[in-house]
C-alpha cells in the first residue's frame, strides 16, 4: 500500500465510472437478459414469460445458422487481411522520406466518413451496369492485356474463355450486393476498406517504438535483408501493438451493423444476416424485443469467449519489453 | 447657494419622480398589455405537435398547405416534430413515444401500420368527430376512401397521400422492340420481353417484389379479389396465392429479372437500361427527374392476370389521431387539422407536390382536374382508384416478422432457390402461420 | 552511386499510390455527386464535375409555379439545399456541442478511474478493470431501447442530456489512459505525494499534462465516433429537429421507395466530414505520440 492517501480515496476515483458503468451498460443488458425470456413487444402493458423458447427457435430456424456463418465469415476475413494490410501500409509509410502526412491522411479518411453517405455512394458505385466498378472491368474487357492477365491465359490448362473475366465480359459482370455467391465478400470488402485505416494508424504508433538500436544489432548479427529484420526485430517488438490491435478489430469486426443495414438490409436470402444487424431486425424492426435480447445474449457469450480465448493464446506468446 | 441647490435637486428629484412616475405606468401599462395580449393568445391559440414521414417528400407538401390552414384557422398553431425516416420508423417512434409518454397530437402511418396502432389502443376512434360533422360525403370523404382507415367497423384515420401500383414504361425502347401497345396481362409483358431480348436489351423489365410490406404480393392477391389475410388467418394457401406464386414465377423467369434493389433498378431504368418497371406510382416524382431528357417515359395501367384486375392494394400514409391530451380543444384542434389536409386544397396539394395522389374525391374530381390533364402520367393512378383495397397488416405483435418471411420467400424465387411453388406455398403458410397470435 | 531517382522509393510510391486510388474511390464518386444534377447522379453520367445545365427545382415550381427563380445550376441547388433544408449550420453547432461535451465529461470520469487501476493498489482494483473489458464488448444496439426507456422514465428524451449522458461513460478511454499511466515513472508520483499533493490533484496536476499526447489519441477516437453517430440520435430525438446532430442531416433527403435527393444528400456529406478533415490534418502528429507512449511496449 502506498503511503499518503486514505484506503477510501480510490473508492472515490472510482466510484463515478463505476456506477455508470453499471447504470448505464450492466443494467440494460441484464433486462435484455431478463426480456429474453419473454414475448414482450414494445407498446405492450405487460410481457409472457415464454422461457427458452426464444433460444430454441434460434437453434433450430434456418436464418439462425446463415446467421452464425454470415457473421463468422465476416470476422474471419475483415480481422487478418484489415491487420495485414494494415500493417503492410504502416510498414511502407514509415520507411518513406516524404508524402508520409499525405498517405496517412487518405488512408485513414474512410474512417472519417458518415456511414450512411459513404455506403449511398458503394451503393451507386456498385451498381451492376452504371456503377463505376463494373464500369471499369468493362472498360478492361476491351484491353487485351488486362483482359490476358485476368482470364489467366498465361495458364496453360486453363480455359481463358471460362474464367470469371471472360464470362464477366460477355455476360455482364456480378451483382455485387444482390447476388447470393458475392454479397458477402462485398460487404467484407468495404469493412476492409473502412478499417484497415484505423489499425494502419495504431501500427504506425507501435512501429515508432521500436528502438533502432536493436535493428542495428539484427545487421551484426548477420540479418542482411528487409525481410529478416522483420521477421527478427520488427513483429517481435510489435506484439503488444498486435494484442491491442487484434483485440479492437476483432470486436469491432462482431460488432458490424452499419454497412449490412445501408447496403443489403441482410440479404440476399440472408447471406449478410450478421448477428448487430439480427438484433436490430428482430428487437427494433419487427419489434419482437424478446428474440432480440435473446440473440443479444447468445451474442455477448460469443465474444466474450473469442476474447478469452484470445487472451490465452495471443497474450502468452507476446513478451514486454 | 444652497436653496438654489436645494430647489434645483427637489426639481430634480421632482422631474425624476415624474418621469419614474411616468415609466412606471408605462411598464405597467405595457406588461399588463403583454400579460392580457399573452392571456389572449393562450386563451386562443392552440398548439398541436404533428409527426409526418419522408421529409424530402413531405415537407414540400405541408409548406404548400400551411399558409391557406393557418389563414383559415389563426387560432391553431401547428408545430411539426422530427420527421420519421420512413414507415416502420413512424410506427416504432409512435410505440416509443407512447412508452415515454409524449405522443404528438395527430401522426401519418403508413396504411399498413394503422391496425397496430389501433390494436394497442394508441390511436383514437374518429366516429365522435364525424358523427358532428354536417356533411362529411359532401367534403369528398367516400365510402372507398375511409374503408381504408376503417377497423371494426370504426374510421380511426383519414387517408392523406395515396399510391398505387403502376407500370412505366421506356417508350423508345419499347418502340424499338416493336410493341406499340403497353401490355394488359403477365402474359403480355413476358412476350414483350421475349421481344426485348431479341433485340439485345440485356435487361428488359423490374417487377417490385421487393417494396415493403409485400405490397405487389397484395396487389396479385387482390387482382383475384382476395385479401391475403382473412379472419385473422393467412389466406393465401388456397388457389389465389398458388397462382399468385407461379405468376411471378413465370414474370421472373421468362424475363430474366436481375435481383436489383430498387434504387439500382431506378437507376437503370433512368440510364435507359430498363424497358418496364412496376413499382408504386409514388415514384413518378423521382423516375421524371431522374430520367431528365434521356426518353420518353409514359406510365400505363397496372397489368391483371386475365384481364384487368379486380383489385389493388392502397399505398401511402393515413393521419391519425394519438393525442393523450386532457384538452378539449387540443383535441378538436387537432381534428380540425386532420380535417384540412384530407380535403379541398389541402389534399389537393399532395397530387401538386408528389407522385402521390389525395383519395378525396372532391379534390381529385374538381380541383385537380386540370393538373391531371396537363400531368397525364399522374393520371394513371387515379384512374385506377375504383380498384382501390387495403394494403393489409398481419395480425399481432409479429407482423412484420411475417412480412419479412413472406419477403424472404419471394427473393428465393427471384435468386432461384425455390423452384418448386407448392412446397414454397406450404412452407410460407406453416411458417407465417406460426407467428400468429394464437 | 546514389541517385536522385531511387527506385526501392519509387516501387513503395507506386503501390501506395494504386492503394490510395481504391482508397479515395467513394470520395471521389461523393464529391462528384455533390455537383451535380439528379439525372446525371441516376444515370451515372457526365465526368467529374457534370455538365452544369439549368436544372428545375420542382418542389419550388409546385409552390411558386413554373417560374425563373425555381430553375438553378446544380452545384448552387445542392450546397444551398444543403443548409436551407436542413438547418445544416444549427445541427454542424449541435455536433460540435455535442462532441465537445461528451469528450469532457468522459475525461473527468475516465482518467481518476484509470490513475486508480494503473497507480494504486485496493481490493476489488481486478474486478473493476474485468468490468471495464466486459463492457467494451457490449454493442449501443444491444442496450438502446431499455436505455431509452429509463430516459423515458425520467423525461429526458429529446433534450441534449439524452445525447451525451449514454456516451459519458466510456470504457475505451479507460483502457487506454490505464496503458497510458502504467508507462509514468512512479517515482514522480512519490515526489509529488512527498510535497502533500492529494492523489486527486496530483492527477489533474500531474498526470494530464504529461498525458496530452494520450489524451489527444482519445479525443480523436471519441470525436469521430459521436460526431458520425446515427443510431442513438435517431432512437432518442423524435420530437424535435433542431437537436438533430449532422448525421441526422443527411436523413432529410432520403425518400426511400420514392427516391431521394441524391445531389444534396452528397452535399451535405461532404460538409460534414470537412471538420474532421481538417481536425486530422492538424492532430495527426500528436495523435500517434500519444498511442505510442500509452503502453504500447
Amino acid at each position: 500500500m502506498r503511503p499518503g492517501h486514505s484506503s477510501s480515496t480510490p473508492f472515490w476515483l472510482t466510484f463515478p465510472a463505476v456506477a455508470l458503468m453499471f447504470l448505464i451498460l450492466i443494467l440494460p443488458i441484464i433486462i435484455a437478459a431478463i426480456l429474453s425470456f419473454t414475448d414482450y413487444s414494445l407498446g405492450n402493458v405487460g410481457a409472457e414469460w415464454v422461457a427458452f423458447e426464444n433460444y430454441e427457435r434460434m437453434l433450430t430456424r434456418r436464418t439462425y445458422i446463415k446467421m452464425i456463418i454470415a457473421t463468422v465469415t465476416y470476422v474471419g476475413v475483415v480481422v487478418p487481411a484489415s491487420l495485414i494490410l494494415g500493417l503492410c501500409a504502416a510498414l511502407l509509410i514509415n520507411s518513406l522520406k516524404f508524402g508520409q502526412a499525405i498517405y496517412k491522411t487518405i488512408y485513414f479518411l474512410p474512417v472519417m466518413a458518415a456511414l450512411l453517405a459513404m455506403a449511398i455512394v458503394w451503393e451507386f458505385a456498385l451498381h451492376p451496369t452504371i456503377g463505376i466498378v463494373n464500369e471499369i472491368l468493362e472498360d478492361g474487357c476491351t484491353v487485351p492485356w488486362v483482359k490476358f492477365l485476368l482470364s489467366f491465359e498465361f495458364l496453360p490448362w486453363t480455359d481463358p474463355s471460362a474464367s470469371w473475366f471472360a464470362t464477366g465480359c460477355s455476360e455482364g459482370f456480378p451483382l455485387w450486393l444482390g447476388d447470393r455467391d458475392y454479397a458477402i465478400w462485398t460487404i467484407c470488402f468495404i469493412g476492409i476498406w473502412q478499417g484497415f485505416g484505423f489499425n494502419m494508424v495504431l501500427y504506425l504508433a507501435g512501429l515508432t517504438s521500436v528502438p533502432r538500436e536493436l535493428y542495428h544489432a539484427a545487421q551484426v548479427d548477420g540479418a542482411k535483408s528487409a525481410w529478416d529484420r522483420f521477421w527478427l526485430v520488427t513483429w517481435p517488438m510489435l506484439g503488444p501493438t498486435n494484442v491491442f490491435v487484434v483485440t479492437i478489430t476483432s470486436i469491432r469486426s462482431f460488432q458490424v451493423f452499419d454497412t449490412v443495414e445501408a447496403l443489403t438490409q441482410g440479404g440476399p436470402s440472408k447471406t449478410t444476416f450478421v448477428m448487430m444487424f439480427a438484433i436490430y431486425e428482430k428487437a427494433i424492426k419487427e419489434n419482437q424485443i424478446g428474440l432480440g435480447a435473446a440473440i443479444t445474449i447468445v451474442f455477448l457469450v460469443l465474444v466474450l469467449l473469442m476474447t478469452l480465448f484470445q487472451r490465452q493464446f495471443v497474450e502468452k506468446k507476446v513478451h514486454y519489453s | 447657494m444652497k436653496q438654489r441647490h436645494e430647489v434645483f435637486t427637489r426639481t430634480d428629484v421632482a422631474v425624476k419622480l415624474y418621469t419614474e412616475e411616468k415609466m412606471k405606468k408605462m411598464l405597467i401599462g405595457m406588461l399588463a398589455a403583454a400579460v392580457m395580449s399573452s392571456n389572449a393568445v393562450a386563451a386562443d391559440k392552440v398548439t398541436i405537435e404533428v409527426g409526418y414521414p419522408y421529409s424530402h417528400l413531405f415537407d414540400v407538401t405541408f409548406q404548400k398547405i400551411m399558409p391557406g390552414f393557418n389563414a383559415a384557422h389563426p387560432d391553431i398553431e401547428v408545430k411539426f416534430r422530427a420527421t420519421y425516416e420512413n414507415y416502420e420508423d413512424a410506427t416504432n417512434t409512435v410505440l416509443r413515444e407512447a412508452v415515454a409518454g409524449n405522443l404528438p397530437d395527430v401522426t401519418m402511418q403508413g396504411l399498413n401500420r394503422q391496425a397496430l396502432l389501433v390494436e394497442k389502443g394508441i390511436a383514437k376512434s374518429l366516429e365522435p368527430f364525424i358523427a358532428k360533422e354536417a356533411d362529411f360525403e359532401k367534403d369528398g370523404y367516400h365510402q372507398a376512401m375511409l374503408g381504408l382507415s376503417t377497423f371494426g367497423g370504426d374510421v380511426y384515420g383519414l387517408p392523406f397521400s395515396i399510391s398505387l401500383p403502376v407500370g412505366y414504361y421506356n417508350e423508345d425502347l419499347m418502340k424499338e422492340a416493336g410493341i406499340t401497345s403497353q401490355p394488359k396481362t403477365w402474359d403480355e409483358v413476358v412476350a414483350a420481353c421475349k421481344k426485348m431480348h431479341a433485340k439485345g436489351i440485356k435487361n428488359p423489365m423490374f417487377w417490385g417484389w421487393n417494396i415493403t410490406g409485400n405490397w405487389f404480393m397484395q396487389a396479385l392477391m387482390w387482382t383475384q379479389d382476395t385479401p391475403i389475410v382473412k379472419d385473422g388467418k393467412m389466406n393465401f394457401g388456397g388457389s389465389e396465392g398458388m397462382k399468385s406464386l407461379e405468376t411471378m414465377k413465370k414474370i421472373f423467369r421468362g424475363c430474366d429479372m436481375q435481383n436489383l434493389s430498387f434504387k439500382d433498378a431506378l437507376a437503370s431504368f433512368s440510364a435507359g437500361e430498363i424497358g418496364m418497371l412496376f413499382w408504386s406510382t409514388s415514384a413518378l416524382g423521382s423516375v421524371t427527374r431522374a430520367k431528365g431528357d434521356a426518353f420518353e417515359l409514359k406510365t400505363g395501367p397496372f397489368p391483371g392476370m386475365s384481364g384487368t384486375p379486380m383489385g389493388l392494394p392502397a399505398g401511402g400514409n393515413a393521419a391519425m389521431l394519438t393525442s393523450a391530451s386532457d384538452d378539449p380543444a387540443r383535441v378538436a384542434a387537432a381534428w380540425t387539422f386532420l380535417k384540412y389536409i384530407t380535403s379541398g386544397e389541402g389534399a389537393a396539394a399532395v397530387a401538386q407536390t408528389t407522385g402521390y395522389m389525395p383519395p378525396n374525391k372532391a379534390a381529385n374530381e374538381i380541383i385537380l382536374a386540370d393538373f391531371y390533364e396537363k400531368n397525364p402520367n399522374n393520371k394513371t393512378a387515379v384512374d385506377q382508384l375504383p380498384l382501390l383495397r387495403d394494403w393489409l397488416a398481419y395480425p399481432g405483435d409479429k407482423g412484420l416478422a411475417i412480412t419479412q418471411v413472406i419477403y424472404d420467400g419471394i427473393e428465393g424465387i427471384v435468386t432461384g432457390e425455390y423452384d418448386d411453388m407448392a412446397d414454397l406455398q406450404e412452407e410460407l403458410m406453416e411458417e407465417t402461420s406460426d407467428l400468429l397470435p394464437k | 552511386m546514389t541517385h536522385i531517382f531511387d527506385i526501392k522509393e519509387t516501387l513503395k510510391h507506386a503501390v501506395l499510390i494504386v492503394a490510395a486510388i481504391i482508397v479515395i474511390l467513394p470520395f471521389y464518386v461523393m464529391s462528384s455527386y455533390s455537383l451535380k444534377s439528379p439525372s446525371e447522379i441516376e444515370a451515372n453520367r457526365g465526368g467529374f464535375i457534370g455538365a452544369q445545365q439549368l436544372m428545375e427545382d420542382d418542389k419550388c415550381t409546385a409552390i411558386k409555379g413554373d417560374v425563373e427563380e425555381c430553375y438553378f445550376r446544380p452545384v448552387v441547388y445542392n450546397y444551398t439545399m444543403a443548409f436551407k433544408k436542413a438547418p445544416l449550420l444549427r445541427y454542424l453547432l449541435n455536433g460540435v456541442f455535442v462532441t465537445v461535451s461528451i469528450f469532457i465529461l468522459q475525461v473527468l470520469i475516465a482518467l481518476p478511474c484509470a490513475y486508480a487501476l494503473a497507480k494504486l493498489r485496493f481490493w476489488g482494483r481486478e474486478l473493476v478493470f474485468t468490468m471495464v473489458l466486459f463492457c467494451l464488448l457490449i454493442p449501443v444496439h444491444a442496450i438502446a431501447l431499455p436505455l431509452y426507456i429509463m430516459l423515458a422514465k425520467l423525461g429526458l428524451t429529446n433534450t441534449y442530456a439524452a445525447l451525451i449522458i449514454p456516451w459519458t461513460i466510456s470504457v475505451f478511454g479507460i483502457f487506454l489512459m490505464r496503458q497510458f499511466f502504467m508507462t509514468v515513472p512512479d517515482d514522480l508520483l512519490d515526489a509529488a505525494r512527498m510535497d502533500g499533493m492529494s492523489e486527486f490533484s496530483i492527477i489533474w496536476k500531474v498526470m494530464l499534462p504529461t498525458a496530452i499526447p494520450a489524451l489527444m489519441a482519445f479525443a480523436i477516437f471519441s470525436v469521430v465516433a459521436h460526431w458520425n453517430d446515427y443510431f442513438w440520435p435517431r432512437v432518442v430525438i423524435t420530437g424535435n429537429r433542431d437537436l438533430f446532430t449532422p448525421p441526422l442531416g443527411l436523413r432529410e433527403f432520403k425518400g426511400d421507395a420514392d427516391g431521394s435527393a441524391y445531389g444534396p444528400m452528397m452535399a451535405t456529406a461532404m460538409i460534414i466530414v470537412a471538420p474532421l478533415i481538417v481536425g486530422f490534418l492538424l492532430a495527426q502528429k500528436r495523435f500517434i505520440e500519444g498511442i505510442t507512449l500509452s503502453g504500447m511496449k
